[in-house]
């Protein structure tokens, strides 16, 4: 994972940067951090036995992290994930918890 | 880099001089933590906590440290909310600032209920506007601590005079067309609810007065402030008629008070036409309190009114004048006349020296209206001192011409006694004239002696030990104990003129008299009676036992040369 891939990836990389007050060690380090997370696993746990409010806080806990790290594919992927989780809409979340779960793949390898 | 605004506090500046804020980061996202506390840690010391439980330990333990939480709401062992309340709930930690972070746009208005004083989203702001809310959050709430610290009375929980003010001044600004009344409440004779009942009841005085005045300025639209000891502010939307306000402080008084006489006193400045200014209107509103007699036994309101005004006008013009008047000499003293009535005839005794103004435009102006605004601008002292010096001299030149001489009385103010040189002035005016101090007796006040017991007795005694003879004047117009009477030192007690005017044969107030000659009797020191107008008084007074007798009966104050021609004829 380098800055290049992550801006190959879609992130916006320059507000991501900006957060991290322009340290690019700290930045990747972070996204390592927050994507190394076990509750990605764990949230398709939950969704397949059907646990949606608990999957809900779950994802609602991950956007928060992945929008400071402006992994903005991934992060529109968690935020649409978690309004469907929030009013329980009737959605394939077994198709959206398997792009996230690329997205994350993408990113971490680079 | 230095703030310029002088209205803003300069955190920054105090950043230079390392001293340096402390923040509370709290959430369960360790990447959030680490960015959070990334972005601030050069301006700030960060502390980290990652649950709820965790941050009130820290708040709890470092709340003298603390300049900020930055608090995410959703957590694990107790969310932010619980944090928020817990903080809010407590007397110790509701000072301190909390920002909410949030991704929740419904959360914002829920937290700002709660007591949050900003919210930050999720995801983060760029870090230079976060910064800069950071900074503003924590600005402000110095700004408030501050506020309540100084701007609140401790007591009463009231605003302070400055901050009074200062909001007054801003209700203008923002209703420049409202008519405003500037209110005056004044307990009255309060030192003696301190003295009687002791300062725990005082004080619960203070504090129901307080409570009244609060309710009133909350149901009409205005601030309060304890002004000074027993004197309150208000600055309401003019009323018409203040009865209620009178209503309101006499309930309160009487759930704490039904058994004691307590009575306080309003002054109302209508500024109807906003023709004075804020502090001028609350001087005309105090100058109405005023009117009303501190004795009086009922809750009055006085409205200022044009008569006020004109005295206004008046004093304002002499106060103007009094310098001048010093320079060039427009004071003369008179001489009124003491007879010493304890034998069949009565016998000239001494004088007390009374001084005049002749203002070149306004003509004579009497004591009692001018010696208070010297009192006030604080030149009595020159007045004092230049009354002594003629007297002085007065004593002397009638002792050159008649070969006698006869002893005056002079008054010796408050200020005076708090002047080191007192005793040294005198001696050297006495001694300028070749006179000795048994040859002027000094005037005290009892409402001095009441005033500050110690210094006024170390001073009389010491004048005492100089040779003075030091005469409580208007004796009965304070409140000494009796008990406080024994440990004074005193060589005359002067009647107050207030006890003379209704006595009659076998009424309360010869008695009381009488009462008092006997106090004088025990101390073993003259009494002397001054305001004895007729025959009546004096035969009345002669009777009771008085020693001595000033007044218009035997003569008006006189001058120089008249009192002169009194001396050559008692044939002394």
């Amino acid at each position: 994972m380098t800055i290049d891939s992550l801006r190959e990836f879609g992130a916006n990389v320059d507000e991501g940067l900006e957060r991290c007050m322009g340290m690019e060690d700290f930045y990747l380090e972070m996204i390592e951090l927050g994507l190394s997370d076990q509750r990605f696993e764990a949230l398709g746990e939950l969704l397949d036995a059907g646990r949606f409010d608990e999957a809900f806080e779950m994802v609602h806990a991950l956007k928060g992290v992945i929008g400071n790290l402006a992994l903005g594919p991934l992060y529109n992927t968690i935020s649409d994930m978690t309004e469907f989780l929030r009013v329980k809409a009737d959605v394939d979340y077994k198709a959206l918890y398997q792009r996230v779960m690329e997205q994350r793949k993408r990113i971490m390898e680079g | 880099m230095a703030n310029n605004n002088r209205n803003t506090l300069d955190i920054e500046a105090k950043h230079e001089q390392d001293f340096r804020r402390t923040i509370l980061v709290v959430d369960d996202e360790p990447v959030n933590l680490r960015i959070l506390g990334n972005i601030l840690k050069e301006e700030y010391d960060i502390a980290y906590a990652e649950t709820g439980e965790e941050a009130l330990y820290v708040i709890k333990n470092q709340k003298d440290f603390l300049s900020l939480v930055l608090l995410d709401l959703h957590m694990p062992g107790g969310n932010g909310y619980m944090v928020l309340e817990e903080i809010k709930g407590s007397e110790d930690l509701r000072y301190i600032p909390v920002i909410v972070l949030t991704a929740d746009e419904s959360a914002e208005v829920e937290s700002l209920r709660r007591g949050a004083i900003d919210f930050l989203n999720k995801p983060y702001d760029r870090p230079e506007v976060l910064k800069a809310r950071v900074r503003r959050a924590i600005e402000l709430s110095i700004d408030r601590n501050i506020i309540e610290a100084t701007g609140k009375d401790a007591l009463t929980g009231l605003l302070t005079r400055e901050y009074f003010f200062q909001y007054a001044r801003e209700y203008d600004k923002f209703h420049p067309e409202q008519e405003v009344d500037a209110v005056v409440v004044n307990i009255s004779k309060f030192h003696l609810i301190n003295e009687l009942y002791g300062r725990s009841f005082g004080n619960r005085v203070l504090c129901s007065i307080a409570d009244g005045i609060r309710s009133v300025a909350r149901g009409c639209g205005g601030v309060a402030c304890r002004s000074n000891a027993d004197c309150f502010y208000l600055y309401i939307e003019h009323q018409e008629n203040y009865d209620f306000l009178r209503k309101t402080l006499a309930d309160r008084l009487i759930d704490i008070s039904e058994n004691h006489d307590i009575h306080f006193r309003v002054g109302v400045y209508p500024d109807l036409y906003h023709s004075a200014h804020l502090q001028q209107r609350f001087d005309r509103a105090l100058q109405a309190c005023n009117s009303v007699s501190k004795t009086t036994s009922l809750d009055m309101v006085a409205i200022y009114d044009n008569n006020m005004h004109e005295k206004e006008l008046y004093e304002a013009k002499l106060l103007g004048d009094i310098e001048k008047a010093l320079l060039e000499n427009q004071f003369n003293v008179v001489f009124q006349p003491k007879y010493d009535i304890r034998s069949g005839e009565p016998e000239l005794y001494s004088a007390e020296v009374l001084v005049r103004w002749k203002h070149p435009e306004l003509g004579y102006i009497k004591p009692d209206f001018f010696i208070p605004l010297f009192e006030e601008n604080g030149q009595i002292k020159e007045l004092d001192r230049f009354v002594w010096r003629e007297a002085a001299k007065h004593v002397r030149r009638w002792r050159d011409m008649y070969g006698v001489t006869m002893p005056v009385s002079v008054n010796v103010s408050r200020v005076d006694i708090f002047d080191p040189d007192l005793l040294e002035f005198l001696q050297k005016i006495l001694a300028d004239n070749g006179l000795e101090s048994k040859d002027m007796h000094l005037e005290i006040t009892e409402t001095a002696y009441t005033d500050a017991v110690t210094t006024i007795v170390d001073v009389v005694n010491s004048l005492r030990d100089a040779g003075f003879k030091v005469e409580m004047d208007d004796f009965g117009r304070g409140y000494s104990s009796l008990n406080m009477l024994t440990s004074l030192p005193i060589d005359a007690l002067k009647l107050d003129m207030g006890f003379i005017k209704g006595i009659a044969e076998n009424n309360k107030e010869i008695s009381m008299v009488e009462f008092i000659v006997n106090v004088a009797r025990f101390l073993d020191v003259p009494l002397i009676a001054e305001g004895v107008e007729n025959s009546e008084q004096y035969l009345l007074l002669k009777k009771a036992g008085c020693d001595v007798i000033q007044g218009y009966y035997f003569s008006k104050p006189v001058s120089s040369s008249e009192f002169g021609h009194l001396i050559e004829r008692s044939g002394r």
